[in-house]
């Protein structure tokens, strides 16, 4: 069941960041800390930041380095409207795939 | 940094030698574990065809990054990079080396090489039709 979830969760993972930051702006270790508050607890921090670094190299998220108290500055990312477009796209791709997962289901009963 | 250093085998695999150096630093003032934790994943980083030096170079300035601000968080080292480390560093290369073993000119080629035959497949000369 978890390596399942694991595999499953790859293709989706961006969106689920993206959905994420649409809330509000985040440095990685925040996005992840709200993460395992919303059950996704399995997800290394190292991921999201190399998926964080590659929506940045997209064009996706903005992002601001802020000074810290303690260790080197946070790298805080947010959506920008590029990333809204692309989180919409994923969320109508999330429905259809949803829908026609459903079917399937239905249809083999 | 001269022009021929900026050509060089050794810039084109690690970056120019001036971030290099800086980011061994960098990782020398890591705690001890982390430190071994980053050299490792380097190791393997090592192995993936970098698309440039500059962007290389950048692979492991944002890989210190990482450790760093998880050092400063004390995120322990299997949660950086979860429980498959040979997937995390594929990830993270992929946004710098076009992802693979595999040099970019091998990748255009079979692109090419594909293309070709299937533009020979609409043609006229199908041996098997």
């Amino acid at each position: 069941m978890a390596k399942l979830l694991t595999e499953m969760l790859k293709g989706t993972l961006e969106g689920i960041i993206l959905a994420s930051l649409s809330g509000r702006p985040a440095y990685g270790y925040e996005i992840r800390a709200r993460l395992r508050e919303q059950g996704f607890s399995d997800i290394a921090e190292g991921t999201i930041y190399a998926l964080l670094l590659r929506m940045e190299k997209r064009g996706l998220v903005d992002v601001e380095k802020v000074p810290s108290e303690k260790g080197p500055p946070r790298k805080v990312h947010s959506l920008n409207a590029r990333g809204r477009e692309y989180l919409e796209e994923f969320w109508r791709t999330w429905s259809f795939l949803t829908e026609r997962l459903e079917q399937l289901r239905e249809g083999g009963k | 940094m001269s022009d021929v250093e900026k050509s060089g085998f050794i810039s084109k695999v690690i970056g120019p030698k001036k971030r290099w150096r800086e980011y061994k630093a960098r990782v020398k003032e890591l705690p001890e574990n982390y430190r071994m934790a980053v050299e490792a994943i380097e190791r393997h980083l090592m192995h993936f065809v970098p698309t440039d030096g500059d962007s290389n170079a950048a692979m492991f300035e944002d890989l210190a990054d990482l450790f760093e601000q998880a050092a400063a968080h004390g995120t322990p080292i299997r949660e950086i990079v979860g429980q498959d480390p040979v997937e995390f560093s594929e990830v993270f290369a992929q946004n710098y080396s076009d992802g693979g073993y595999v040099p970019a000119r091998a990748r255009r080629r079979l692109t090419d090489d594909i293309e070709r035959a299937t533009g020979q497949d609409a043609g006229k000369d199908r041996k098997t039709a």
